[in-house]
């Protein structure tokens, strides 16, 4: 009976390395009952599931897709599935009172420091540890989990209706795509599409988020690079953003503007006056972009910083811009569009060069191409009223939605069990996709250029930690 | 002026926020609302910190952190929780890693609600700070 069950799993290991070493891995979790591991396919995503037995056994994926690495150990710690054969057995994060050891290089020469979980800056806890020669790098272990909260056990058992208010504030920066993930996998349940108006005010929405985080991200390279002009300026544009951000969705980082079933009731509702305001953030943008891809110290600095090469990136399954400045080629709005993004293509911005340039050249792109979409949705919209948001009427069973957010893609997963109540809830962001790959694209750099690399990134905590 | 008279250096301290707050946190040193203008900088170690803000509801993994920053701050301090988390009545009260936020947990004495309050409520929190500071 042990080998059955063990070959069973085998089996399931064997076909999900394969999907991912064929396809788009997008992550995994495990619930009460089964392991899930997720993938985009062109129309939405799926999952490849199994379900295991009382004993929770299973046979690790991570060894042959690195890319699952993280997926895999959070779910020995907070699901208590037993993987036999995990390639990197720590805890994933805090565990018995303390952050698990940190991976270190040995060698003559070497030494190794520690920075974090509170740093410098205005920024998120996490530990670096860093193994180095001298200057150069040697090795680098992100550790995070400081902003680990619990959220998925906290909206379990929750009304998933009245969930949607703390799906939105798991992460500020990436807090529009949850809901909006949120709202279609909850749409989904329920067997409703909401109206081609509202899928466009959703577009403005989400574009408006990768605008501010896009602004910002470029603003925070070129603090990187101690260009303090370009930074100073990057920061007000980013205001300025933040303010549209107001107008638009009523909240400055566009908290509960996309709601279950719609968008929030004073979304868009001063159309003109956003017409206005985007026509001038795109042209105070271009020239903040202007000037800080003029600037020679600025791109020297850029280029060959935290190569990430196409290999480990692929491996890694890095996602959105990161993804898409080592020769990636997914972009979740075109490879399985969803709500306006199916009438309305976005352009995908790619480059090859995997250094911090290359990730910059693909936000710079990706701005302009947002200001674009948002002002053909804006001329589709006109001046249709936006219906107020469908009553959804409490569906049953499991659902999954990924959309493009800042950083790539962002995946929830749902099950809904009687009486609308979220069995179980999970998080792939993009953040937590990509760390990882910051970590490679640290190495053989020196250190002091950590801080230009990190930026180049920009992931979050908070969506990470959840 | 005389909530403006004391500069003051300000560590900023993350414990468990979603982000939002750091997002309104560095607006602080925008163009727009530039606290330089006062007097106020963000500092980069408690060292040199007469004010700790503190976000989030305080989570197991950062408890530690949190208290060894506060002792390496030297006295007098004043610690303002920023934002609805840290006054223990954010979205993740009572999750199953959060605590109470940085009233109870770290004694802060300003308060400034929101999620995430505005930048102009975060100033409003610091001029008081900075009253408090001037009556030590």
């Amino acid at each position: 009976m042990t080998t059955t069950r063990a070959s069973g799993a085998e089996i399931f290991r064997d076909r999900v390395a394969e999907a991912c070493a064929d396809g788009v891995p997008l992550g995994a979790y495990a619930d009460d009952h089964a392991l899930h591991y997720l993938f985009l396919a062109a129309q939405g995503p799926y999952a490849l599931s199994h379900r295991f037995d009382e004993t929770r056994i299973a046979k690790a994926v991570s060894g042959a897709c690195p890319a699952l690495a993280w997926d895999e150990r959070e779910m020995a710690q907070e699901r208590a599935v037993h993987f036999e054969d995990l390639p990197d057995p720590r805890p994933f994060r805090w565990h018995d009172g303390a952050m698990p050891p940190a991976v270190v290089a040995h060698g003559s020469g070497l030494m190794h420091f520690v920075v974090g979980p509170v740093h410098a800056g205005i920024i998120e806890p996490g530990r670096f540890t860093f193994s180095s020669g001298g200057e150069t790098l040697v090795h680098l272990d992100a550790q995070l989990g400081y902003s680990y909260r619990g959220v998925e056990r906290a909206l379990e058992g929750g009304s998933a209706a009245a969930s949607a208010p703390k799906v939105a504030r798991i992460c500020g920066g990436c807090s529009a795509s949850h809901s909006f993930g949120y709202a279609l996998a909850l749409e989904a349940l329920a067997g409703v599409r909401v109206c081609a108006e509202v899928d466009l005010a959703r577009l403005v929405i989400a574009e408006l988020e990768r605008i501010y985080n896009h602004v910002a991200d470029l603003a925070a390279s070129s603090a990187g690079t101690g260009w303090g002009v370009g930074f100073a300026r990057g920061m007000a544009l980013k205001e300025e953003a933040m303010r549209l951000c107001a107008i638009a969705g009523g909240h400055r980082l566009l908290f509960d503007a996309v709601v279950p079933g719609g968008v929030a009731a004073f979304a868009l509702d001063d159309r003109r006056r956003i017409a206005v305001e985007v026509v001038k953030l795109e042209s105070h943008s271009e020239r903040f972009v202007h000037a800080l891809f003029g600037n020679a110290s600025v791109s020297s600095r850029w280029q060959n910083a935290g190569v990430l090469g196409r290999e480990i990136a692929h491996a890694l399954g890095a996602v959105g811009p990161a993804h898409r400045a080592s020769h990636g080629t997914v972009d979740v709005r075109t490879f399985a569009p969803y709500g306006a993004y199916r009438d309305l293509p976005a352009r995908v911005a790619r480059a090859t060069g995997g250094d911090a340039m290359a990730r910059c050249h693909v936000k710079r792109d990706e701005l302009s191409e947002s200001f674009r979409l948002i002002r053909e949705a804006l001329a589709l919209l006109g001046d249709a009223a936006l219906p107020p948001p469908l009553a959804l009427r409490a569906g049953t069973g499991t659902a999954l939605a990924t959309v493009e957010g800042p950083r790539g893609a962002e995946t929830i997963a749902l099950r809904i069990g009687a009486g609308g109540r979220l069995e179980r809830f999970h998080l792939i962001s993009a953040s937590y996709r990509n760390w990882p790959c910051v970590a490679r694209a640290m190495d053989d750099n020196i250190v002091p250029d950590f801080p230009l690399v990190n930026k180049s990134f920009n992931l979050c905590y908070a969506c990470a930690d959840r | 002026m005389a909530a403006f008279r004391r500069s003051l250096g300000i560590r900023h301290l993350v414990c468990g926020s979603c982000n939002g707050c750091e997002h309104e946190m560095n607006a602080l040193n925008n163009a727009f609302y530039d606290i330089t203008k006062d007097g106020w900088d963000i500092v980069a170690s408690p060292r040199h910190a007469d004010v700790i803000t503190v976000t989030g509801p305080m989570t197991v993994a950062m408890r530690e952190a949190a208290h060894a920053t506060l002792e390496a701050t030297p006295a007098p301090r004043v610690v303002i929780a920023v934002g609805d988390c840290a006054l223990g009545e954010g979205p993740w009260a009572g999750a199953p890693d959060a605590g109470a936020g940085a009233v109870i947990e770290l004694g802060a004495t300003v308060t400034v609600r929101g999620c995430p309050p505005t930048p102009d409520a975060i100033k409003a929190a610091l001029a008081e700070a900075a009253r408090h500071a001037d009556k030590d």
